[in-house]
């Protein structure tokens, strides 16, 4: 069964579509990438799919709960568990030290061990060392890789990144492309991707192309010829 | 118009769509200058006159004639046999309480059928004399016919209106003669008017009078017992106007941060337009422009909320005027044209000012400049050292400030100590903060959770905007702590003061009207009286009249210096033993005189004082001080006899009865009002005087305490607009911990974390800050402005009290905020920037 399923859903803003009839699977394990034009609907799908918006009309499935169904302690429960975030803006709060934000998922879901996971998770990232140091201190590919660090804190089995490498160079923004292809093959995390990159549609295992809310087409580059 | 466009897009539009918060700062302005106004009208109607309300129906003569006891008829008739077109009017001026509505009314004597003011009916001669016939004022609102009980001095009789007189207030007047038998005046007048023909200056009219006048005789302008106690109010009003001024400048710090925030969150607009080619000026005239609109707006709204505050002051203010500087009726409240403009003109110069510093760095900014947000808060964190030895620096110059002596009478230096520590304090805010939030936040984590270590690690990290918050806040707690201690310290020592000196079992007073210049007296026979009953073991008579020394109000009293030297405990400042010093005063020109009228007087032991007394000019030797909390006007005593000598006037002021060892008090008081039945007199026993000043204390301190609680709510209303402000500005923020996982009631808590925190701090600050400003009240400002020592003491349970209603206040602030964070839609506010 699907880890996330997109039945049939539509999303209006003010009458206009931000999604159009969006009906997609997405495995467990996949790295899906949503490509398009901007405002073609990728924030938005990745919103939806992780409960953080609801459709209009169809569901979205997450993990085998339809997330407009869920109240919001569950949802909070569902967001805790499940899925992790990672933004184009890396979106690390500037009061807390590295290691900080790397366990405040934990401490938020009130999860013991919360140092020793985050420090481990900070090692995947080969940022280590740079615990005790503040956002300020970093530099942008530095700080993604610690936003990807606490957005797989929680070892949550769908990581929802919105175009994290658009503030990124090309060299840093292929790194941090080959780490999240990385995770999801060792971790099995199932990724799901909005992205401008073409070196991002290269290492996905599905493209999904996105046009005016609907889905344009569906590639699967990796099993190609 | 095109700067009007920009205003209104970039300064009001926002000001508008950010209602509740606009509201909130417009509000504390409003509260700050409504304070500053309703002390300022109160205190006007109060006092502002000065006029003892005696001085009704005196007109504008040009000299007065008074003297300790009395002016004899004698005088009169020499100023009458000058060659000189003198218009003279003499007076009996004193006070009666209305029986029906127990207020206290100026009872005058006036020569009618020689005054045409007072007798408009052209009423002949045997009318006047007759006794039980009295005038009143329009204002009184009795007719004539009315039948009317007053109680004057002791005695309690009905009168019969026989006229009304326009401009006489509220007065009762009489003849001279029926008043002088009425009063016990004898042959004794108590002022002379003077009008003197413009022929000459008045400087030769005045040397003229004064060869004529007797020794002992006081010869003035008229005015100068207004000009007298204009400035025995002066300390008075300026203490409560520097207490008003509180309120406003705990107004200044949070414009001051709603300016900083504004600026702060429009940085990079500020940078866009500035390449668009908007000049420095336009930009620092944009921010000035809208710190000048909350302060119009605040100006308005505290201009007619300072007129409804001035109704509730004025009760206060005229009741503390009343009972411990000089009888005079409140006049109507007057809100001019010129006052109202100059309130709103507060408001307008406050914000401006308080928002001149970030206007400035608004204009600094270089254009496309998309400084991060944090830069200044790293500044400030970069400059915390440097500021907190700053702070220690004005703190040291408070100290040498402190040691200065007054100013014309006023601690200018004191003041100035109170800016400087305030000044200080706020320097070192921001060390403290640091230091205090990054200490407690691991603790806190641990403690509270994760919510508890987010907040303070938030409160650390905006550095520059917690520590304008905890700084306004702390120095509103500071004053409340500081003025608490003060009046708590104040009130402790008043109450062991009591505890030594009445050590009488009974007083007694006339049921008559007193007050701190008014001494209604008993019948001369009434010692006597209590004297034969079986239980009284020695009765102290007590006589006061009021005296002008030095140009400022006393009171003149003799006491029966052997009784008082037998019961006394207190010992004087210098430590001498009341027995001792007692015993030189009879059959001595020997005086003590109280610490307010040493201090006011430059006044010390061994001293000489001249006074005015029954026709001559009298050296007395100051043999001691004494400490004394009755009234600031201050006292010179000496024994009963002594003062017999000079002014034969045998009816006492009040009288204190000791009972024999082992006595019934409630039998003793029994027979002491059985004794004196008939006459109109009150009888205290110790304990209920006691509640009775302690009474007076207490509605005398109530309108201090009004003050610092506005002061305290301009402060936590500034906390919940500028917690609205954190929410809207770190709105990213607690989108973000959604994203993360946190709950509603997480961002929730967070919130109320971090007001907990900020009170906190301020509380710990405040109560620090508040303890070094209660030294400085106690002992620089309240010592040279009323001459008061005030032992130290520690009003532990109204401390407390107040600090847990300011915190709980505090947290209750930020409800409104955290509701609007948890609010917020995550997926709206994590992409802006």
């Amino acid at each position: 069964m699907a880890l996330l399923r997109f039945n049939h859903v539509s999303k209006l803003y003010s009458g206009a579509p931000a999604l159009d009839d969006v009906s997609l699977d997405v495995e467990r394990g996949q790295f899906v990438v949503l490509v398009g034009r901007s405002g073609c609907g990728k924030s938005t799908l990745l919103n939806v799919a992780g409960a953080m918006d609801f459709p209009t009309s169809g569901e979205v499935v997450l993990d085998g709960v339809v997330t407009s169904s869920l109240s919001e302690t569950a949802l909070t429960l569902l967001r805790r568990g499940t899925v992790g975030f990672v933004f184009q803006s890396f979106q690390l709060l500037p009061s807390l030290s590295v290691l900080e934000n790397v366990e405040l998922p934990l401490l938020l879901a009130r999860r013991p061990r919360a140092s020793e996971t985050a420090l481990d998770r900070l090692r995947q990232v080969e940022m280590e060392d740079y615990g005790a140091r503040m956002p300020y201190q970093l530099s942008g590919g530095q700080m993604q890789r610690v936003a990807i660090a606490r957005a797989l804190v929680h070892s949550p089995a769908l990581l929802l990144a919105d175009e994290p490498t658009g503030n990124l160079d090309s060299t840093t923004g292929d790194v941090i492309l080959k780490l999240l292809q990385n995770i999801a093959r060792k971790q099995q995390t199932t990724i799901l991707m909005a992205t401008h990159s073409v070196e991002a549609a290269e290492i996905a295992d599905v493209v999904v192309r996105l046009r005016d809310g609907r889905v344009q087409e569906v590639l699967e580059p990796a099993s190609g010829p | 118009m095109a700067y009007q466009k920009i205003f209104y897009r970039l300064i009001l539009r926002p000001l508008w769509r950010e209602r509740l918060r606009s509201a909130l700062m417009v509000a504390t302005v409003a509260l700050g200058v409504a304070v500053v106004l309703a002390i300022e009208l109160a205190g006007e109607a109060a006092a502002g006159s000065f006029r003892s309300s005696v001085e009704t129906l005196a007109g504008s003569g040009d000299f007065e004639v008074t003297a300790t006891g009395g002016v004899p008829a004698e005088v009169l008739a020499r100023l009458v046999l000058l060659p000189h077109a003198f218009k003279l009017r003499p007076r009996i001026e004193d006070y009666a309480v209305i029986a029906a509505s127990n207020r206290v009314v100026p009872f005058l004597g006036v020569d009618m059928l020689a005054d045409a003011g007072a007798n408009p009916g052209n009423s002949g001669a045997d009318e006047f004399q007759r006794g039980g016939s009295i005038w009143v004022g329009k204002d009184a609102g009795w007719k004539p016919g009315s039948r009317v009980r007053l109680t004057v001095n002791d005695g309690s009789a009905d009168y019969t209106v026989r006229g009304v007189i326009e401009g006489a207030g509220e007065a009762i007047i009489t003849d001279l003669a029926p008043a002088a038998r009425l009063l016990g005046r004898g042959s004794n007048l108590d002022r002379i008017l003077i009008d003197v023909p413009p022929s000459r200056p008045a400087d030769q009219w005045e040397s003229i009078l004064r060869a004529a006048l007797p020794d002992g005789m006081t010869l003035a302008p008229r005015g100068a017992r207004t000009e007298e106690n204009r400035r025995m109010l002066a300390a008075f009003r300026w203490n409560l106007r520097v207490l008003s001024y509180i309120a406003l400048l705990v107004g200044a710090f949070l414009i001051y941060n709603t300016i900083s925030v504004s600026v702060v969150r429009r940085r990079e607009e500020i940078g866009v337009l500035r390449a668009l080619g908007a000049t420095r000026l336009s930009v620092l005239g944009a921010f000035l422009s809208e710190a000048a609109c909350l302060g119009l707006a605040g100006g308005i709204a505290g201009v007619a909320l300072g007129r409804v505050m001035a109704t509730a002051c004025l009760r206060l203010v005229a009741a503390t005027v009343d009972s411990l500087y000089v009888s005079s009726t409140p006049a109507p409240i007057a809100l001019t044209w010129a006052v109202a403009v100059a309130g709103i003109a507060i408001g307008v110069l406050v914000s401006v000012v308080s928002a001149l510093p970030p206007a400035l760095e608004a204009s600094r900014v270089v254009p496309v400049e998309a400084m991060a947000r944090g830069r200044r808060d790293h500044d400030v964190h970069m400059h915390r050292w440097r500021d907190l030895a700053l702070g220690a620096a004005l703190a040291v110059a408070a100290g040498l400030a402190s040691r200065q002596p007054p100013v014309a009478g006023k601690p200018l230096f004191g003041y100035l100590a109170v800016l400087l520590l305030i000044g200080g304090a706020v320097l070192a805010t921001p060390a403290l903060v640091s230091v205090l939030s990054r200490a407690t936040a691991t603790a806190a984590g641990r403690i509270f959770g994760v919510e508890a270590m987010l907040a303070s690690r938030s409160l650390a990290g905006s550095l520059r905007r917690t520590a304008v918050l905890v700084g306004a806040l702390s120095t509103a707690i500071a004053m409340l702590s500081a003025v608490g201690i003060m009046v708590g310290s104040f009130r402790q020592t008043v109450l062991l003061w009591m505890e030594d000196r009445l050590r009488a079992d009974l007083y007694l007073r006339p049921a008559g009207p007193a007050g701190a210049d008014r001494h209604p007296t008993l019948a001369p026979g009434t010692a006597a009286r209590l004297q034969r009953i079986p239980e009284v073991a020695a009765v102290d008579q007590f006589r006061a009249y009021e005296i002008s020394y030095n140009g400022l109000p006393a009171t003149l009293g003799g006491s029966d210096a052997r009784i008082a030297g037998r019961y006394g405990q207190r010992p004087f400042l210098s430590g001498a033993r009341p027995a001792d010093v007692f015993a030189q005063l009879p059959g001595r020109d020997h005086v003590i005189v109280s610490e307010p009228f040493a201090n006011k007087h430059g006044v010390k032991r061994g001293d000489t004082l001249e006074l005015p007394l029954g026709g001559r000019r009298i050296h007395f030797r100051v043999i001691e001080i004494y400490g004394d909390y009755s009234n600031e006007r201050g006292y010179i005593i000496m024994d009963r006899g002594t003062l017999l000598k000079y002014l034969p006037d045998p009816s006492p002021s009040n009288v204190a009865v000791y009972l024999r060892p082992g006595a019934n008090l409630e039998q003793g008081r029994r027979a002491v009002e059985n004794a004196l039945a008939g006459r109109k007199v009150m009888v205290f026993t110790n304990r209920s005087l006691r509640k009775e000043a302690i009474r007076i204390f207490d509605r005398t301190f109530a309108i201090t305490y009004a003050l610092e609680a506005v002061a305290v709510f301009v402060a936590i209303m500034g906390v919940a607009g500028a917690l609205l402000a954190l929410v809207i500005d770190r709105r990213r923020e607690f989108g973000l911990l959604r994203f993360l996982g946190a709950s509603t009631g997480q961002i929730r808590r967070i919130i109320l974390f971090e007001a907990g925190l900020l009170g906190l701090l301020a509380e710990i600050a405040g109560v620090a800050l508040g303890y070094l400003l209660s030294l400085l009240l106690i002992y620089v400002i309240n010592r040279q402005s009323f001459g008061w020592t005030i032992e130290f003491h520690w009003p532990v349970t109204v401390l407390l009290s107040a600090l847990s209603i300011v915190y709980a206040a505090t947290v209750l602030a930020a409800l409104y905020p955290s509701q609007v964070a948890t609010q917020l839609v995550p997926i709206e506010v994590i992409h802006e920037d």
